[in-house]
């Protein structure tokens, strides 16, 4: 049997073990320390999964997990397809990147990132730019930061992350069904989340690290 | 402009060449297609596309995707058009 880790993500260093359906149909997802890290890991016989649709889904599922467990957890989250040769190599990998995983755990510390698409219907034609000011300024007023994403739709005038503090995600919601109600009949909104914050850490585990070992 | 910069820079290729990369990189553009992809997605995730409806465009860009990977593959390097 294989020694092949399939990583989803960093947290601080905790024991957990989680019963998921994970990437490439483990359903055992457990923790790997390192000084004050833990990775979130399941077992796998490759350390080139594939990116098909339901792994990916596997993999951001394992995360929701995580960062709704017991009250919540940060979450560091690793990009998919992140697997190593073994628990040293992970650790090796963990040692490498410790000062930068610390900084982002730090800097996100009980914090989720939610998601927000604001679509115009086709016939609408809506002062774009001031609604879109607007719900910006509706939504930065309980949020710590923001990112914006790409306008991949011509229905879409507003694709944004928001980072949350967990204490204001009630208060977001809130800015949420605000929008809903003031502009509810000429666009529709997406609110998605809690997800881990993807968009609000930028750390690259590059491919010498990921199978090299040490 | 570009193609007048094309012709004096690669005199051997000719401007029925130049136009046709281009109807081709625009036929083929595999941005615009994952583009579509993704709106297809979350049309139907706020339910203004049926399920059948989603399954079906998407089956037909995934098609489409892979076809345009393979042309530019094919073409890349052949010729190159400045926008």
């Amino acid at each position: 049997m294989s020694d092949n880790l399939y990583t989803y993500g960093i947290i601080d260093d905790e024991d957990i073990t989680l019963d998921a359906d994970g990437v490439a149909g483990a359903t055992d997802i457990y923790t790997v320390s390192y000084r004050s890290l833990a990775a979130v890991v399941s077992d796998i016989d490759t350390t080139d999964p594939d990116r098909t649709d339901p792994a990916v889904e596997a993999h951001n599922d394992v995360l929701q997990q995580i960062i709704e467990y017991d009250g919540g957890r940060t979450v560091v989250p690793m990009s998919f397809g992140m697997a190593f040769k073994n628990a040293r190599t992970l650790k090796g990998v963990l040692r490498g990147a410790r000062p930068a995983l610390r900084s982002a755990l730090n800097d996100i510390e009980g914090t989720v990132e939610l998601g927000v698409k604001v679509l115009t219907s086709d016939e609408d034609a809506l002062a774009e730019t001031a609604v879109q000011s607007e719900i910006t300024d509706m939504l930065n007023s309980v949020s710590i930061n923001e990112t914006e994403n790409d306008l991949f739709s011509d229905r879409l005038i507003l694709n944004k992350s928001y980072l949350v503090d967990r204490e204001e995600r009630s208060a977001f919601d809130d800015a949420i069904d605000d929008v809903k109600e003031e502009y509810g009949e000429h666009v529709t909104v997406q609110y998605t989340g809690p997800w881990p914050p993807y968009n609000f850490v930028d750390i690259h585990i590059g491919a010498e690290q990921q199978h090299g070992g040490r | 402009m570009f193609i007048v910069d094309d012709i004096l820079v690669k005199p051997f290729v000719s401007v029925l060449d130049i136009l046709h990369t281009m109807a081709l990189n625009e036929m083929y553009d595999t941005a615009a297609i994952r583009d579509d992809l993704k709106e297809n997605q979350l049309l139907y995730e706020v339910g203004e596309r049926s399920e059948a409806t989603y399954e079906e465009r998407k089956q037909e860009l995934e098609l489409q995707l892979e076809m345009a990977e393979q042309i530019q593959s094919q073409m890349s390097g052949r010729i190159e058009v400045k926008s």
